[in-house]
Formats: C-alpha cells, structure tokens, sequence
C-alpha cells in the first residue's frame, strides 16, 4: 500500500452518479421511444383506415372527430400504457437482479477476505459498473495480500536467523512499521 | 461461502424498494398516458360542420393533418415521460448508486493507505450487507494487525534480559507471526 496521506478527504452524498444511473435512464428512454413509436404507427394507420370509413359511410351520427375514434383511440392508450409499463417493469425486475448479483457477489468476495483467502477473484457479472466495482475491490484484495506476503517473507527470513544484531533489530523495527500500515 | 442474504444480514435489496419503485413507474407511465389521451383528445374533439357536404370534407381533409397531429402528441408524450422517469430513476435508484459510489471511494482511501473508517450508509439505503462486509474485513485485518504487534511486544520485553534470550524471543515470535500469516493466501 502507499503512504498514508495526511487527511483522506471525507466521501460525499451524491444523488446522481451517470455511470451508475446513466445507462438505466437511456433504457426507460429507449423503451419508452419503441413504444411511442409503435403506438404512432398503429394509431395513423388506423385512424386513417377509419377516418376514410366514416366519410364514406355516409350517415354522420357524431360530432367530432374524437366520437369515431374514442373506442380505438382509448384502446391503444391502454396498449400503449401495458407495453411501456410491464416493459419497464421488466428493465427493474432484471436491474434488481443483476445489483443482487454483482453486488452478492461483492459481499461474498469480502467475507471471504475476512476469512483470509484474498486471492479468488470477485467475479461480478460483466456488467459495466459492477465488473468495474469488482476490479476495485480485488485491486484492494491484491494490494492487502502483497503486503501480507512481503511481512511474511521478512518474517520468515528474519526468524531464520544468520543476521547481525544490529541489522537484525533495524529489519525488527522495520517490519513492525509495515505491520501498522496494514489496515490503518 | 454463504449467500448474502442467508447470513442474516437481510435482503441486498429490500422488497419494499423494488415495489415502490415499480408503482412509481405505474403512476409516472399512467401520468404519461393520460398526457397523451388529453392531447389527442383536444385535437379531435373540434365540432365537425352541421351539413353533409362539410363533414365529409372535414373527414376527408382531417388525414393530411392527422399524420403530424400524432407524431407532435406523440413527441411531447416521450419528452415528457422521459423527463418524468429520468428524474425518477435518478431520485430512486441513487439508494442504490449512492452506496456503491461510496465504497468505491472507501476502497480508494484504503488502496491509498489513508486511515479507514468504519463504512455506514444512510438509513433508506439500500446494499447494507456490502458496508457490513467491508467493515467485517477492514475489522479482521486489524485484529491481526494488533495481534501480531502484541506477539512482538512481548517477545521485546525479553530484551530486558540477556541478549541471547532477547534473540530467541524474537525469532519465536518472528515464527508465529509468519505462521499467522500463512492463512492469508
């Protein structure tokens, strides 16, 4: 690990992070544009199919424009209002699940660390930001188990004897030093 | 190694949450819709002309029209609904944005060396069990770490005696800290 700066800057709330939210605000908006444009397609070739229709017909029992179309116009809306929502619904159930999954998978990899076993990979799913958060925690796991081998190896080659008492006791304090900086 | 949610550090993500925001979105995509049906309502709703002749140039002509009627109602209604889930998304999901963007600072101090407090989200945050996790570890590896200290204390206040004995002391000590360590891998 580097050296210890002198006053670590204290994390903020922040309410919008783009790379986290970004990508699920241009989803909703990608549905919500296919299903728009769907609906626009469906309800201009209908309207003009039934517009036609009542000219043609002949007995004009309506007032407006709205009155011949109401029926199908309202069935679209509600076409429209299923689509989007239960599309939506679908992007949350499969945003919830990959959170669960990346982030499960980032609890695990830290119990595990507790555990002492700092080498396995976090292995988040491939997912943007979460690969992304996997790699910071394993870089963390990594950096916390070379310093854990480098006291080991000094520990081990110390305790083997054959040194000077001076350096012997340099090397001790050393040694120590390094311990503190693990986890300050 | 256990599953998260079965260690008895409740859900990742709590039902309430998932449901709020899918009723959310129910109101918002309702809204929306019903944005739309007032638009399309006042474009449609103009009185056709009393006679026979008029209501059917009226029909007739009304296709021309009907066309950018549509794409302008429908263009308002995305806009609109876009706007409405954006902030939405932004406003809900930042319980869950809110923390990761967290611990990825909290690793950042860590990798940099800097002192490592205890991580805590806010109360309606969602994600507790990666806090708890984080600290759990964090908490580990300073209890080894005093532990091994101690370890050398001791076998220093043997220096209090001959050398020798000091020595061997610290090699004993040397031993059962590299010992320790090895269950790190």
């Amino acid at each position: 690990m580097r050296n210890p700066s002198p006053q670590a800057p204290r994390p903020r709330t922040r309410y919008a992070t783009p790379r986290f939210q970004g990508p699920a605000v241009l989803a909703f908006a990608v549905i919500i544009a296919i299903w728009g444009a769907i609906f626009w397609k469906l309800v201009d070739g209908e309207f003009q199919r039934v517009f036609l229709h009542a000219a043609i017909r002949g007995h004009y029992t309506f007032n407006s424009a709205y009155d011949i179309v109401r029926n199908l116009l309202v069935f679209h809306l509600a076409g429209l209002f299923v689509g989007v929502f239960l599309t939506g619904s679908l992007l949350v159930l499969f945003l919830v699940a990959a959170t669960k999954h990346g982030i499960g998978k980032a609890v695990e990899s830290m119990r595990a660390s507790a555990d002492g076993n700092l080498s396995t990979p976090t292995g988040t799913c491939p997912i943007g930001e979460f690969e992304r958060f996997g790699e910071k925690i394993d870089a963390a796991r990594s950096d916390t188990l070379v310093s854990i081998l480098k006291i080991r190896s000094e520990a081990a080659a110390l305790a083997a004897g054959g040194i000077s008492p001076e350096e012997f006791r340099l090397r001790w304090d050393e040694l120590k030093q390094r311990i503190r900086g693990i986890a300050p | 190694m256990s599953s998260p949610e079965a260690a008895g550090n409740g859900p990742l993500i709590q039902r309430g949450y998932v449901l709020g925001l899918l009723l959310r979105l129910f109101v918002n995509f309702a809204g929306g819709v019903g944005i739309l049906f007032v638009i399309l309502y006042f474009a449609l709703s103009r009185p056709l002309p009393g006679d026979y002749a008029g209501v059917f140039l009226a029909l007739r002509n009304l296709s021309p029209f009907l066309r950018p009627i549509l794409a302008v109602s429908v263009l308002v209604y995305a806009l609109l609904a876009c706007g409405s889930t954006s902030a939405l998304c932004v406003y809900v999901l930042h319980k869950v944005a809110g923390p990761l963007y967290r611990m990825e600072m909290v690793l950042d101090q860590y990798r940099s060396g800097a002192p490592t407090r205890t991580v805590s989200f806010r109360s309606d945050d969602q994600i507790h069990a990666l806090a708890q996790a984080f600290n759990q570890w964090i908490g580990t590896l300073r209890r080894d770490r005093q532990r091994w200290l101690a370890t050398m204390g001791d076998a220093e206040r043997h220096c209090l005696q001959d050398a020798a004995t000091c020595r061997a002391e610290m090699e004993e000590a040397l031993r059962r800290v590299a010992g320790d360590l090895a269950r790190y891998h």
